[in-house]
Order: structure tokens, then C-alpha cells, then sequence
């Protein structure tokens, strides 16, 4: 066994009445990766955040190379060893690629007040140079790069000045291939130097591959640490949810009948620079799934079939010949639509979980054209506990919530609505696994009562086990259709997208 | 990226864009009233009036790129401007100079401070504080118009307002592009939590951005007194109006700010904003329909700098 890097010693954090983490000790060696699963909620994010800054802890200590570590925030943790990669974006809009990346850290730059800003430029140029990101370019302002570029940068950010400690936070579901590529190679570099890498994700298949070492938080509580090489999948889960998880995971059934009844047809649908002529017919009960890399397409053709893309052309049309062309004709037609971009697209951050839920039906609560607070308030809480969301009560602001339960407010919205075509866009992105169980399982019900489903998804293994039929998308047009069957294989479909 | 797109991005693309317009309005203008409008003096007397407005643009730039507003550099121009009359019969241009310096960034420190200690709106903030700046503008002057001295005029005229000036576009370039503020102030406007998780002190740069506001609100109050050579002290907000010609001016150098160069923004936009408003008057328009002409202009020309993305939130 290797030394001993990071020693975390009854760490303990609460956010009101929810105890986040409940005395925490965890050892953490140098020369591994080392994973940290749990449930949403389960205090692996509040853990790290306690660590580099982003939160103070309550009590505890952390200790790294025999240091005490009390990060301030991120830029005082980088000082102190340590750095994070969060899973959204952490750049800062208007301000060049050289700026983000020295953040917080200018005064290595300055002079009696005077910022050296070509020495600036030229150091975080020859990081970018170094990490093979040449194509970016240190004076240009961050805004002209992809969200995935950007993810590239804030790699370049956490870790050029090689901490000891890294973490990367779910970093990986808001990376397309390459950047994943590029991020398990800084990962391999960083356990390589002897330094430690704490690797959190909710995909489990990935987390076994990428780590050696794997520890389980469960309410906030440290429940064990494994070998990663002695593990599968349904022994992590069963740490996770505390019992055996049934491999029921996806729908078991095989050719069932899907309705000829055609509820939303979608023709030659083109968004400049995303979708080019794509058609598409949803049946009654029907879930479809739609697959491809990331940039392919997939995300916008939600958008456009809920009326929110701009400049569309092409038609969604209703069974009764209704045209979907704005986002309310669409909800007035019981279309729902949950964004991949949740805090951006989906939610209202800075309200509440009851507003949140009520929002779409609040007509729907109206008694003599009166909202009645008491009304909205058990509307939610129904909603809110059948998604089984983990909450203080739905007075609390999505802002404290994690992201898997965010999620489920999403969803509990939609269900509150009752819609009959449903849009997921990444509906399981960031969700344990016990929670996905939940939504595979709630899609389910849903088509058997009738719904139609649109999932789009990145994950292969979703799209095969849910949809009635997928479809494949390549630069924005289909490449390929696939009905539901026992032996279509993720090689079949990856074939349509690359 | 084709080369002319990386054209339409860079910093010479932004100017020639901002001289365009201005020759695109003198030429307007020019055509038809040849006479009244436009020659070289004349536009050297429009340039006069936009280098005090474009001053304190400068400061103002701050505070509307973080986010917040400051409703009170009205008051702020008259408080200053009396003090600084005050103080030149006390001490000579030291006193013109200093003394509205100093006032205006006590002002702005004020104004800073409460709005972080009390986390209310900037825009009530400084609207509460403006009442209390107008009272002690009429304290000081006892509701008398006052009058600087002859001697202490040179302000008011090139050269030394040109050098003023540009003294004050120097110092906001370089506080934008050499100092921590200036990257400080980009960062806390482009997204509040994630500076404050980098290490920035967001409520003491938010106050750095208003004390900031309130010294180039000081030197514009230098150059307005010895351009207009009087100043009276108002009441009920009356000061509000002194509010807006400097922000027309903000609003270019916002527009531009992707072009990498506000200030320079900020001058040529209060300029074209003169090219507006003497264009009118020597058409002899009234001023009514200047204010809705020129309102519209300011309006368009942003609309069209600013292109925003489709969808994206405005706020």
C-alpha cells in the first residue's frame, strides 16, 4: 500500500436540517484514481466542494502531506494542492482564454498593480500548446468556443500547476469523446506523478474502468472503500441503495405491438447549423429513442418539436392537425419537453421546488380564476414525494438541490401536468442509478397508459433497453432506424453514428 | 472560420464600424444643412460637449458591465461641480481639480457601501442617495447659481479639456486591460458565483467599481463646470437628467466591448450622439422630435452591434 496523499477526518457539513455529510473519514493514497459514488444526495459533491473551497465545512479536518487543507474557495484550494472540475461550466464569459484560466491568480502576473498581460497570454498559450489544445488560442475571449472547449480550458485550469489533489466532479456527462479522451489522460497523468485523482460519476461501467480504488457515500454517510478490479456493477449499486438492485433495469418485454395511431409527425424539420431535413412520426404508446455523438443534432431536434427552436422550418403537426410552432401552443397540447441543460432550460433556480412543480399547471389549480397557495402546495409535495425527491419540503430552492433531484422536480412537473407527449432530452444525465430505475420505470407506466415518448440520449445501453424504436442521428440528418429487438447490439447503432 | 468573419471580429473592424457611422451621420447632416452644420469648428465644438459626457461614460462603464447602476452621477456632476467652484476660490486649480475628484469618489464610496451593506437594488440605492446629494448641493451654494472664476477656465477649452481627457480614457483603459479590476469587473458581471468561487471579493470590487464611477463622474464634473462656467444646485431628482447623456455613451462602449476597445467606444459614441443632437439643431427641429429621433438611432445602432443570439436572455 502507497502512502497515505489525503486524510479526511469527520468531516461534517449541514445545509439547514439536511445533514449532508455525517463525519466522513476517508484516506485517499497517492498514485490512484480514486472514485466516489453515492446516491444523488449523497454528499459525494458537498464532500469535494468542502475540500476545494467551493464550501466551508462544519467541523472535521482535512490533511494533505501531513498539512491541515482549509481551502477558502478554489483559487485559495489550488494554493493549498488542491483543484476541481465541476460538471458545469466553470468559465467566465467575456473574458479571454488567459484570463479564465489565471483567475484568481493575476497577481503572479502583476507588477506594483500592473497586470503583465503578454506574459499572461504567452504562459497560458504554451499550457494550451502543452495539453495539445493549439486550435485554442489564449488571447481570443472564451466566448468564441464550444461549451466543450471550454470544458478543455477549465482542464487546462485545474490542473497546469499539477495539484496534488484532483477532483473531477461529473465532468464526464458534459464531455463528448474527445474530451473525455482528454480528460482520462490528464487523469492517468496526474495518478502517474504519484499525485490522486477523486473521480466522481454515476456511471458505474465508467467509474470500474477509469479508477482503482472506489468509495461508497450514502446520506452522507461513508459506507465502504473496494477495489475497483474486485467489483461489477451490481455490487457497487447494492452498496449504493443499501439492498440488491433487481437487473430489471430496462423494459423486459420484446415485440409488443406499438399503436398505428400516429400523435405527432414531424416533417423536414431544419435548423440552420443543427438539424437538416429531419422527419419523424411518434404513435400512441410509443417511446422513441434517439441516439448519436453529441453534436450530432439529437439535443435540437427536442427543441424543435416543442416549438422552441428559432428558425425552423418544417412542420410538427398534431393528430387533429394542430401545428406546434411556439413552446405554449405545445404545452396547451399537453407536450412536455425536459432540457438536457437543466439549471439553464428546465428550471427556475432561484424559486422554489412547489413553484417549480406548479408552474405549467398553474391554470389547472386556478378555483374561480383564484390561486390558492394551500392548493399549490399540495399539488407539489404529491408530485415532489412520488418522484421521491429528497428534500427539506417544497418551500426549498432547487438551488440547494443536487442534480439528480433536480431532475425528479423536472419530471414531477411533467407528470403533475399529466402531458401526453413527453420530450426527455438526457432524461438519466447525472442520476444514480437507483433513481434512473425510478425513470426507466415511470416511462414505462407511462407508455402503457397511453403516453408517448420521445427520450433522446447519449447512453447506448438506455436507448436499447427503453425504445420501442431509435433513431440514429449523424450531422443533424438520420442515419439510421432500429425497431426494438433482443439481439440489436450497441455495435449496431454506433455503426449509424460514427 | 472564414478570414473576413475573423475580420468582422477584430478591433479594426469595431473602429472602422464606429467611424462609419459617425460619417454616415455627418454626411447626413452636412447634406442638408450645409451651412449650419458640420464644418471643422463646428465639429470641434461637438467634441467638446462628447468628451465631458464620454468621461464620465468611462465610470459609469464599470458599474453597468458588473451589473448594478448608478442613478446618482446627476447629482454627483452638480455636487461636484459646486464643490469644485468652492474650492478653486480656495485654492486655485488644485481645488478645481482635487476636490470634485475627491467628492465624487466619496460618492461613489457611499454609494458602494450601502449597496453592499444594505443588498438592495443599485438602482433605489443610488436614487435615495442622489436626494440626499442634491440637499447637500443646495447647502453648499444656499440655492445660489455659482460661478467660476475666470482664471480658472482653461478646462473649458482645448487643450487642456482634450488632455483632461484623455488623461481619464488612459487611466479606464488601463485600469481594464493592466490591472485585476478590470478582469475582476468582466468577471463578476459574466457570472457572480463563479468569481466569488475564484477568490474574487465581489462586494469589494463591486465598491472599487463605484468608487471608480464616481472619480471619472468627478473629472467630468471639472470639465462641465469650466465648459459651462455655472452651476446651480437642484432638487426632487431634477439632477436625473445629467444621467443620461454619459450612459448613451456606456451603451457604445458596451456594444463594443466584444471589439476590445470600450473606450474608445465610448468617445466616438458620445461623439455621434453630438452628430445627432447638433444635426437637429441646425435642421432647427424641436426638441422633442430630436429626443425621439435620436432615441431610436441609439437604440438601432446597439440592436444592430450587439446582434444577440436568438433565445438568448436579456435582461
Amino acid at each position: 500500500m502507497s502512502e497515505i496523499l489525503l486524510h479526511a477526518e469527520k468531516i461534517d457539513k449541514n445545509f439547514g436540517v439536511t445533514h449532508a455529510i455525517d463525519h466522513v473519514t476517508l484516506d485517499f493514497y497517492k498514485g490512484e484514481i480514486h472514485a466516489l459514488i453515492g446516491e444523488n444526495g449523497s454528499g459525494k459533491s458537498t464532500f469535494t466542494s468542502c475540500l476545494t473551497g467551493i464550501y466551508h465545512k462544519d467541523s472535521g479536518e482535512f490533511t494533505l502531506n501531513g498539512t491541515e487543507v482549509n481551502a477558502r474557495n478554489q483559487v485559495d484550494g489550488n494554493y493549498q494542492g488542491v483543484a476541481i472540475i465541476v460538471q458545469e461550466i466553470g468559465t467566465l464569459s467575456g473574458l479571454s482564454v488567459a484570463e479564465n484560466i489565471f483567475l484568481g491568480k493575476e497577481d503572479e502576473f502583476t507588477k506594483c498593480g500592473v497586470k503583465n498581460t503578454n506574459a499572461m497570454n504567452k504562459k497560458a498559450q504554451e499550457l494550451l500548446d502543452s495539453y495539445g489544445f493549439n486550435y485554442i488560442k489564449a488571447t481570443d475571449l472564451i466566448d468564441n468556443y464550444n461549451f466543450e472547449d471550454r470544458k478543455l480550458i477549465e482542464i487546462v485550469k485545474a490542473t497546469h500547476f499539477k495539484p496534488q489533489i484532483l477532483v473531477v466532479d461529473e465532468t464526464t456527462t458534459a464531455l463528448g469523446e474527445k474530451g473525455r479522451i482528454e480528460l482520462f489522460k490528464v487523469m492517468k497523468q496526474t495518478r502517474d506523478d504519484g499525485r490522486c485523482v477523486i473521480f466522481i460519476s454515476h456511471d458505474l461501467e465508467e467509474v470500474i474502468e477509469q479508477s482503482d480504488t472506489i468509495s461508497v457515500l450514502r446520506d452522507g454517510v461513508y459506507i465502504d472503500t473496494v477495489k475497483s478490479a474486485d467489483v461489477t456493477p451490481d455490487d457497487l449499486k447494492k452498496l449504493m441503495v443499501g439492498r440488491e438492485m433487481s437487473n430489471d433495469y430496462y423494459r423486459t418485454d420484446y415485440g409488443e405491438r406499438v399503436s398505428d395511431e400516429v400523435v405527432l409527425r414531424g416533417e423536414h424539420l431544419t435548423v440552420p447549423g443543427e438539424i437538416d431535413d429531419f422527419s419523424i412520426e411518434l404513435h400512441k404508446g410509443e417511446i422513441i429513442g434517439i441516439g448519436g455523438l453529441s453534436e450530432c443534432g439529437m439535443h435540437e431536434v427536442g427543441k424543435a418539436l416543442f416549438g422552441a427552436s428559432y428558425d425552423r422550418k418544417g412542420t410538427v403537426t398534431l393528430a387533429d392537425g394542430t401545428q406546434i410552432n411556439d413552446i405554449k401552443t405545445a404545452i396547451d397540447h399537453s407536450i412536455a419537453y425536459a432540457s438536457k441543460d437543466r439549471d439553464n432550460e428546465s428550471l427556475v433556480i432561484n424559486d422554489t421546488i412547489q413553484d417549480n412543480i406548479c408552474l405549467p399547471s398553474l391554470e389547472e389549480l386556478k378555483k374561480n380564476h383564484i390561486l390558492h397557495a394551500k392548493d399549490q402546495k399540495v399539488f407539489a409535495e404529491k408530485y415532489a414525494k412520488q418522484m421521491s425527491t429528497k428534500m427539506e419540503g417544497v418551500h426549498q430552492f432547487m438551488s440547494a438541490l443536487s442534480g439528480g433531484n433536480k431532475q425528479k422536480v423536472v419530471l414531477a412537473r411533467w407528470i403533475g401536468k399529466d402531458s401526453d407527449i413527453v420530450i426527455l432530452d438526457s432524461p438519466t444525465r447525472g442520476i444514480d442509478v437507483k433513481v434512473k430505475a425510478d425513470i426507466y420505470q415511470l416511462m414505462d407506466t407511462m407508455r402503457k397508459n397511453g403516453k408517448s415518448i420521445i427520450m433522446i440520449s447519449e447512453e447506448i445501453a438506455e436507448l436499447l433497453g427503453m425504445a420501442d424504436r431509435i433513431i440514429i442521428m449523424k450531422d443533424g440528418r438520420q442515419s439510421g432506424e432500429f425497431k426494438r429487438a433482443e439481439d440489436l447490439k450497441d455495435t449496431d447503432l454506433i455503426a449509424e453514428m460514427v | 472560420m472564414s478570414k473576413f468573419q475573423k475580420f468582422k471580429q477584430s478591433q479594426v473592424f469595431g473602429l472602422l464600424l464606429l467611424i462609419f457611422i459617425a460619417f454616415v451621420f455627418w454626411a447626413i447632416f452636412k447634406t442638408l444643412a450645409p451651412e449650419t452644420f458640420g464644418d471643422f469648428n463646428r465639429l470641434q465644438t461637438y467634441l467638446k460637449t462628447a468628451l465631458i459626457y464620454a468621461v464620465g461614460g468611462c465610470g459609469l462603464y464599470f458599474i453597468c458591465v458588473m451589473g448594478p447602476f448608478d442613478m446618482s452621477v446627476g447629482a454627483n456632476i452638480v455636487l461636484s461641480s459646486v464643490i469644485a467652484v468652492k474650492m478653486s476660490n480656495s485654492f486655485g486649480y488644485a481645488g478645481l481639480i482635487f476636490a470634485p475628484m475627491i467628492v465624487g469618489v466619496l460618492v461613489g464610496l457611499l454609494n458602494g457601501l450601502v449597496y453592499i451593506k444594505l443588498r438592495i437594488s443599485s438602482l433605489i440605492v443610488t436614487a435615495g442617495l442622489s436626494l440626499v446629494y442634491e440637499a447637500l448641493s443646495i447647502f453648499a451654494t444656499n440655492e445660489k447659481n455659482v460661478i467660476l472664476g475666470t482664471s480658472y477656465r482653461a478646462f473649458g477649452d482645448y487643450p487642456w479639456n482634450l488632455i483632461l481627457a484623455l488623461f481619464a480614457f488612459c487611466l479606464c483603459g488601463f485600469i481594464l486591460k493592466y490591472t485585476k479590476i478590470g478582469t475582476y469587473t468582466y468577471a463578476i458581471g459574466s457570472n457572480e458565483v463563479v468569481a466569488k468561487n475564484m477568490g474574487v471579493n465581489v462586494d469589494k470590487y463591486k465598491v472599487v467599481a463605484f468608487v471608480l464611477c464616481g472619480l471619472f463622474v468627478g473629472i467630468e464634473a471639472v470639465l462641465t463646470i469650466s465648459y459651462g462656467t455655472s452651476m446651480t444646485s437642484e432638487s426632487n431628482l431634477a439632477s436625473m437628467a445629467r444621467n443620461f447623456p454619459p450612459l448613451m455613451g456606456t451603451f457604445f462602449g458596451l456594444a463594443f466591448k466584444k471589439y476590445g476597445h470600450p473606450v474608445v467606444a465610448i468617445v466616438i459614441g458620445e461623439f455621434i450622439i453630438q452628430l445627432l443632437f447638433q444635426g437637429f439643431v441646425a435642421l432647427g427641429a424641436p426638441t422633442t422630435v430630436q429626443n425621439i429621433v435620436t432615441g431610436i438611432v441609439l437604440l438601432a445602432i446597439v440592436t444592430m452591434t450587439i446582434k444577440p443570439v436568438k433565445g438568448a436572455v436579456v435582461k
